[in-house]
């Protein structure tokens, strides 16, 4: 009852007119970024961060919410009708997406993804909404040690569940770790890898970072890979609404989706593309219909979308209650809410629960605002993706200076941003993910400035990671991911090569 | 503030010349056609920033002098206080300087780009706060004396909001005065240490002790004792270090500064215009509820504070092992 009535109340904050109309314009923009080919939920919130400098918190985080979320909504668009998709999440909704619309059914597919992203994003919600009290309350005790075993837990995750590709992806990581070292130690005050810049004292911005990788380096790819508009199918309104058996198979999996989602976007360190690749890979072995699975099936195209849907929402758990990020673009929220002087934290939801419900009434109105969005407008995201790249990524180019110069109003971390950019367009070429490089970077540091903390609080006994009881159990859980993922991958080689690595070997060409 | 903001930019790009003339007699006024540039050395939100932008909205209210606020952190402030330096010492681009690129930087780093002193023009003083210490209710400890005793047999961990800030640099001062040797844990900013402090892990923890009076009310801290010179009148029951035998004056001040060679006619306008702002009761109530106790110099006096200020933290500094 209590968790209702705090809804309501976030409710009556976001309803406020100004609040409806800074949720609106950032599912907007987001879907509008989303929509874009390899433009995703990341660089979304980092081109709209400058806007919310001036806004009132609550107002702030509702419109970034609304482009994170509504990225992901807007990345299945270009997956589905072009097979180029627009999130890094989305590549898996293109599985099944790409193949109905070659069959002329992208309508249905669209709208069968729509409704599941809502249903997805409601059983986030819910999940948020339903947890985080306890979470926070549980997290007033935490101390250093025990928030080192939550980010080591989510590293270790998120390295266990990511197949394919092992040594580049821990080439990534520590590649992230190293730039996240750049500039001052914060517990000894040393300068590290600063080169003698001034500008690196601070260290690298995650937007400057974040931007590189996955704004700038896509659109020089875009030179000389996409060109632009060709889109498998003209959406017709006759063929839009999925037939009564689809409506039907579509309710299971988006539960599925949405519990799996759930649970690895609330752990800092996975995120929606390992969410939705893992939904798409369980629904394959257990839905009624798994021997249509790639052909184009509704419950394929649902069960991702369901699952990065309710991962964006539950990364907003660990950010929001313990001030971990739950995925990199988390890091950007944090950062945002620290120059209103607010620390995520166990503290956040009773000192600023107005922020927090608002937050959470705000994932249901901004869903519908989403479903309003995808479903009767479809029509105008199809024409945007036929607008020439050559307009298009000009321009993205502009709001992505824009956007890194309004950071310390300095000419430097545009240089920078442009550098990272061309080391990301050279990773791509090798086939270097660029998320692991990002994920290492956000939690790397934090789990350094922990460790160090609980040792130096501790006065250097490191039992104190064993002695903790929160401590303790996420260490026997960590240890028992480990010992699975080792498990799973001799089984793995036992059996066949291919069924490892299935959603990889799947996955579109882009 | 946006549409403020804009205007300004528009009545910037609408200004064809400096139109000003240096009147004799200072009295509060505007003192540029132009309107001003507020350079903070800290990201928007902040008591600096803060400060900043009551500062710039009642210049354009009160006096009709148009002033904006321009963001520039990095490197523990040099970056703004570098680029304030190289900017027309014509008394439209002014910084709010601090301890961080004026007092603390010049000891701290080998070598900074613009001179502190002599580099710049400290038009006006504005004020400072001054941080505290706190310690766990649960010690038992309740006053100066008692801490004494008890860090002498046992160290505590105490937290800071980074290496080399004001809360460290005072860390290092109490140790140094009372002779023991304390656990320094940074963290980065002061709201994360008073979450580990209110979790239980951390033992005390040096802070800005106006902005922890809630703490102290509820009984969830308490405050030993206040790096000022004389008590805040927001917190009266708490002693100062000084008034108890120990000469420990560690306070973060703000005032406002320009480039080199600003002409001193202009100096002393914007001086009397600043000052006739902070007699405002109105800013003075915002100042005391984030801290702040103004106090009034003139240019001479403020540059005089700044070059002793510098000589006065040179020993900290070094004792807190940051300096390059």
């Amino acid at each position: 009852m209590d968790i209702l009535s705090s809804f309501y109340s976030g409710l009556l904050v976001v309803l406020e007119p100004h609040n409806l109309m800074y949720c609106f314009i950032g599912v907007f923009v987001g879907t509008f970024i989303g929509v874009l080919p390899g433009i995703g939920s990341m660089a979304a919130i980092a081109m709209i961060l400058p806007l919310t400098f001036y806004l009132e918190p609550t107002s702030a985080l509702v419109m970034i919410a609304g482009v994170y979320y509504g990225a992901e909504y807007g990345g299945s668009i270009a997956s589905i009708l072009m097979n180029i998709p627009g999130t890094p999440a989305a590549s898996i909704t293109a599985i099944e997406g790409y193949p109905m619309a070659k069959k002329g059914r992208a309508g249905v597919a669209l709208f069968s993804t729509a409704t599941a992203s809502f249903g997805g994003g409601m059983i986030g919600m819910i999940v948020m909404a339903a947890l985080s009290p306890s979470l926070a309350k549980l997290a007033l005790s935490f101390g250093p040690a025990d928030y080192f075993a939550v980010i080591l837990l989510g590293l270790i995750a998120a390295s266990a569940v990511s197949n394919g590709g092992a040594l580049k992806g821990i080439t990534m990581v520590v590649a992230g770790l190293m730039l996240g070292t750049i500039g001052i130690d914060l517990t000894t005050g040393d300068l590290r890898y600063t080169m003698g810049i001034p500008e690196l004292r601070d260290g690298v911005h995650i937007v400057i970072v974040a931007m590189g990788l996955f704004g700038v380096s896509e659109v020089i790819a875009s030179i000389r890979t996409n060109k632009g508009g060709s889109i498998a199918q003209k959406i017709d309104y006759n063929h839009f609404y999925p037939t009564r058996e689809e409506w039907k198979s579509l309710f299971a999996p988006i539960m599925r989706g949405g519990a799996i989602g759930s649970v690895f976007g609330a752990l800092p360190g996975t995120g929606q593309t390992i969410a939705a690749a893992i939904a798409y890979a369980v629904e394959k072995r257990v839905n009624r219909a798994k021997n249509l699975f790639g052909t184009g099936v509704v419950p394929g195209v649902a069960v991702p979308e369901a699952a990065n849907n309710s991962a964006t929402q539950t990364a907003f758990i660990p950010t929001l209650t313990l001030g971990v990020p739950g995925s990199p673009p988390m890091a950007i929220v944090i950062g945002a809410l620290m120059i209103y002087g607010i620390t995520p934290g166990p503290r956040l939801l009773t000192e600023e629960p107005d922020l927090f419900w608002g937050l959470v009434a705000s994932f249901l109105v901004g869903n519908v605002m989403l479903i309003i969005l995808n479903i009767p407008l479809i029509g105008i995201w199809v024409r945007l993706l036929q607008i020439p790249y050559k307009y298009m990524y000009p321009t993205i180019i502009v709001l992505i200076c824009i956007g890194v110069y309004s950071l310390n109003n300095n000419v430097f971390d545009i240089w920078l941003t442009l550098i990272i950019g061309a080391v990301g367009y050279w990773m791509k070429l090798y086939k270097f993910e660029p998320a692991p490089l990002l994920l290492g970077f956000v939690l790397g540091p934090l789990m350094e400035e922990q460790l160090r903390r609980a040792m130096l609080l501790s006065r250097g006994d490191p039992m104190v990671f064993l002695e903790r009881p929160i401590s303790a159990t996420l260490i026997a859980i960590t240890v028992a991911v480990l010992i699975y993922a080792f498990y799973a991958a001799i089984r793995a080689k036992k059996i066949t090569a291919s069924t490892s690595s299935e959603v990889q070997q799947e996955g579109p060409n882009t | 503030m946006i549409r403020n903001y804009l205007k300004s930019i528009g009545a910037s790009a609408m200004a064809l010349s400096l139109l000003w003339a240096p009147s004799a007699m200072a009295e509060p006024g505007a003192w540029s056609d132009e309107p001003v540039r507020i350079v903070v050395t800290f990201p928007p939100g902040g008591a600096s920033d803060l400060v900043a932008r009551l500062l710039a909205q009642y210049l354009d209210t009160e006096f009709g002098q148009k002033a904006v606020v321009d963001n520039r952190p990095g490197a523990a402030g040099t970056v703004a206080a570098d680029y304030v330096a190289q900017q027309d010492p014509d008394g439209t681009t002014l910084i709010l300087a601090n301890n961080a690129p004026y007092t603390i930087a010049p000891t701290r780093f080998k070598s900074i780009p613009y001179d502190p002193v002599n580099g710049a023009t400290h038009v006006a003083y504005i004020g400072a706060s001054a941080p505290g210490l706190f310690v766990q209710p649960s010690a038992g400890i309740k006053s100066l004396e008692d801490y004494i005793t008890h860090v002498k047999d046992t160290p505590m961990t105490y937290g800071s909001s980074g290496v080399g800030s004001i809360s460290h640099i005072l860390g290092e001062a109490v140790d140094a005065s009372l002779g023991v040797e304390s656990i320094h844990v940074p963290y980065k900013g002061s709201s994360p240490a008073i979450q580990d402090f209110r979790a239980g892990v951390l033992e005390s923890f040096y802070d800005l002790a106006v902005q922890n009076s809630d703490m102290i009310e509820d009984k969830e801290a308490v405050a030993i004792a206040i790096a000022s010179s004389v008590r805040n009148p927001e917190l009266p029951d708490v002693p100062t270090f000084k008034e108890q035998g120990y000469d420990i004056v560690v306070e973060n001040w703000v005032g406002l500064s320009g480039p080199a060679g600003i002409d001193p006619a202009t100096v002393s306008k914007i001086n009397e215009t600043v000052l006739a702002v902070f007699a405002n009761p109105e800013v003075q109530d915002r100042l005391t509820e984030l801290g702040i106790t103004h106090r009034a110099m003139d240019s001479q006096g403020y540059t005089d504070f700044v070059a002793n200020q510098i000589e006065v933290w040179a020993p900290l500094i070094i004792a807190t092992g940051i300096a390059e």
